[in-house]
C-alpha cells in the first residue's frame, strides 16, 4: 500500500511517500500563508519525485500545527503519535524522542509498541525552539545551514543568559559589540538551546536509548551538548531528522485497512 | 538643601533633582553603552537645567542598571533597589496608591507599597518579554509605526484581534499573518495593548490587588495599555502630574534625602 504523511510545522511541511516500508519520495516546503492551496501542487510533486501516479496514493494523514489545513488528508494524527511511531519503526529500542520543532520543544517517552507512556510539550514560548535559533543566527548574519561550519571556529563559549529569545537576542547584540566573535557567541547559543530543552528532557527521567527529531537535530552544535547533557546513549534518528513527524504518519495511514 | 536621584533603566536614564519637597529639575536620556556613562551624563543634565554643579547636591542614591558601580564611581553615595524606588517615588506622586505597576523596557513589576510609601511585597517578571515595554516595542516595529503610536492607534479599532499566543515571537509571526489577511493596524493596536495588559495582569493577580492603583515607566504614557488595565482591573488608575518614567528617580531621590537628613 502506499501512504502519504504531510507534517504542516509553523516553519516548514514535509511529506514522506511510503511504499510499505520503503520511502519512495520525500518533499520539504517553506510553510507559507497559502499552504492549504498549495497542498496540491505539493501531493502533485511528491508523487512525481515517487515516480507514481497521484492516484496511487490510497491513504494520506496529515499533522503537525496545520494538519487542518490539508484537505486532502483521511485523517489527521496527533504530532506525538507520529513521532513516536517513527522511533518505533525506525530505532526500536529507543524510549525517549526529543523533538526540536520550528515552534516547539517536545519529549516523548514511548514503550517498544510504539505506545506513548509520557510526553511534554511546550509552544508556548519561543525558548529553545528553531525560531530562538533563527532569531538569534539572523541578528549575528550566520545562516541556519551555516552554524556548524561556524561553531567549528569558536575558541571559547560565550554563555548565554536569558532564556527569552527577545531578550537573548539583545544580550548577544551587546557581546557583538564588546567585541566577543560571531564563532563564540554561536556556540553559546547552541549550548543555551540545549540546555532549555534538556530542563524538560530530564523531568521525564532517565533512559537507557535516546534520539533526536526536528530541523533542529541537523545542527550538531546542538545535538552534540544533548549528548553530553541527557543521560543515556544518543541514537542519532536513521533519515533526515526533519522527515520523522511526516514519516510516523505515513507509518500510521500505513495502518488504516 | 539639594538632594539627587539617578535611575538607569534598560532603555533610557532619568535624574531628578529635589530641592526640599518639590522636584526641583529632572532630566531623561537614551541609555549610553555602560551605566555609568548614563548615569553621568543624565545627572549632569538634570543639574545644568538650573546651573547646579554636583558639588551642590547634599546626598544623591542610584538605582536601577548598574547602581553599585555608579556608586562606586562616586556618582551616588548609596544605592536602593528599583523596586523600593518605584514605590516610594510613585506614593510620593499619589499618596493614595497602594499598589504601583511599574511596566519599564525589558521587565513589568507589580509593588505594594504602605501608607508611607514602603515596600510591603512585589513580584517581577524579567524573564520573559511579554508584558514588558519590549514586547510593544517588537510589536510596533512589526506593524512599522513608533511604539509612542501604538497606544494612540488603537482608539480607532473597529475591534480588538486578540493574539493567540503570549510569546513576542510568536505575536510577531501571528501580526504578520494578520495583516496579509487585511486586517486593519488599528484592530491589531487594539489586539497587542490587550494583550499587553492581559500579562501585566496576571502579575496584579498575583500579588493582589490594593486600591488605589497607579502605574510608572514608559508604559504608562500608553492610553491603551491603561484603559484595558482599568478594565481587567475594574479599577481606576489614579494618574499624577509628573512623567510617569521618572519615578525610580524621583524615589531615589527621595531616599537620598532621608540619607542626606541621617547624616547633617
Amino acid at each position: 500500500m502506499i501512504t502519504l504523511g504531510v507534517d504542516v510545522g509553523s516553519l516548514f511541511t514535509k511529506g514522506v511517500l511510503l511504499q510499505g516500508d520503503d520511502m519512495l519520495a520525500s518533499l520539504v516546503w517553506e510553510t507559507t500563508g497559502n499552504i492549504s492551496r498549495e497542498m496540491d501542487e505539493f501531493i502533485e510533486k511528491i508523487a512525481e519525485a515517487g515516480k507514481i501516479s497521484r492516484s496511487g496514493i490510497e491513504v494520506c494523514v496529515s499533522t503537525g500545527t496545520g494538519d487542518d489545513l490539508v484537505q486532502e488528508a483521511d485523517f489527521t494524527e496527533d504530532e506525538v503519535a507520529c513521532l513516536a511511531m517513527a522511533t518505533r519503526v525506525l530505532i526500536p529500542d529507543v524510549e525517549l524522542t526529543v523533538d526540536i520543532g520550528g515552534q516547539s520543544i517536545t519529549n516523548i517517552l514511548s514503550d517498544p509498541d510504539g505506545e506513548v507512556l509520557n510526553f511534554m510539550h511546550n509552544d508556548k514560548c519561543a525558548s529553545g525552539s528553531g525560531r530562538f535559533i533563527e532569531v538569534i543566527s539572523d541578528a549575528l548574519g550566520v545562516e541556519m545551514s551555516n552554524i556548524d561550519a561556524t561553531v567549528n571556529k569558536a575558541a571559547k563559549k560565550i554563555p548565554v543568559s536569558t532564556q527569552c529569545a527577545v531578550f537573548a537576542e539583545s544580550e548577544i547584540v551587546s557581546y557583538v559589540n564588546e567585541g566577543e566573535s560571531v564563532p563564540d557567541i554561536i556556540t553559546g547559543v547552541c549550548e543555551a538551546v540545549a540546555r532549555i530543552v534538556v530542563s524538560q528532557t530530564l523531568r521525564l527521567g532517565a533512559v537507557n536509548k535516546f534520539t533526536v527529531t526536528g530541523g533542529v537535530a541537523r545542527i550538531q552544535g546542538v545535538t552534540g551538548v544533548l549528548d553530553e547533557r541527557i543521560p543515556g546513549e544518543f541514537i542519532a534518528f536513521p533519515i533526515d531528522p526533519e522527515l520523522a513527524g511526516a514519516y510516523g504518519a505515513a507509518l500510521l495511514a500505513q495502518m488504516e485497512e | 538643601m539639594y538632594f539627587g536621584g539617578i535611575d538607569v533603566g534598560s532603555l533610557t536614564a532619568q535624574a531628578v533633582i529635589l530641592k526640599n519637597n518639590e522636584i526641583y529639575s529632572y532630566g531623561s536620556i537614551r541609555v549610553k553603552p555602560s551605566p555609568v556613562d548614563s548615569a553621568a551624563t543624565v545627572l549632569e543634565e538634570a543639574l545644568n537645567d538650573k546651573g547646579l554643579s554636583r558639588e551642590d547636591l547634599t546626598f544623591c542614591v542610584s538605582t536601577g542598571y548598574g547602581r553599585e558601580q555608579v556608586q562606586k564611581e562616586g556618582l551616588s553615595g548609596e544605592n536602593m533597589s528599583e523596586i523600593s524606588c518605584h514605590g516610594k517615588g510613585a506614593h510620593w506622586a499619589s499618596p493614595r496608591a497602594r499598589t504601583v505597576i511599574d511596566i519599564g523596557g525589558q521587565d513589568a513589576k507589580v509593588i505594594k507599597v504602605d501608607s508611607e510609601g514602603e515596600l510591603v511585597n512585589f513580584v517581577m517578571n524579567d524573564k520573559c518579554a511579554a508584558g514588558t515595554g519590549r514586547f510593544l516595542d517588537v510589536m510596533s516595529k512589526t506593524l512599522g509605526i513608533s511604539v509612542e503610536e501604538i497606544g494612540e492607534l488603537s482608539s480607532k479599532a473597529q475591534q480588538t484581534i486578540e493574539m493567540s499566543s503570549r510569546c513576542s515571537i510568536f505575536c510577531e509571526t501571528e501580526v504578520h499573518h494578520y495583516l496579509q489577511r487585511g486586517a486593519t493596524m488599528a484592530d491589531l493596536a487594539a489586539g497587542i495593548n490587550h494583550a499587553m495588559a492581559d500579562r501585566v495582569m496576571a502579575l496584579v493577580r498575583r500579588v493582589g490587588l490594593e486600591k488605589e492603583v497607579t502605574m510608572t515607566g514608559g508604559v504608562a504614557k500608553n492610553v491603551a495599555v491603561r484603559k484595558e488595565m482599568e478594565k481587567l482591573m475594574n479599577a481606576r488608575l489614579v494618574s499624577y502630574k509628573i512623567d510617569t518614567q521618572i519615578a525610580g528617580a524621583l524615589g531615589a531621590a527621595l531616599f537620598a534625602r532621608k540619607f542626606g537628613e541621617v547624616k547633617s
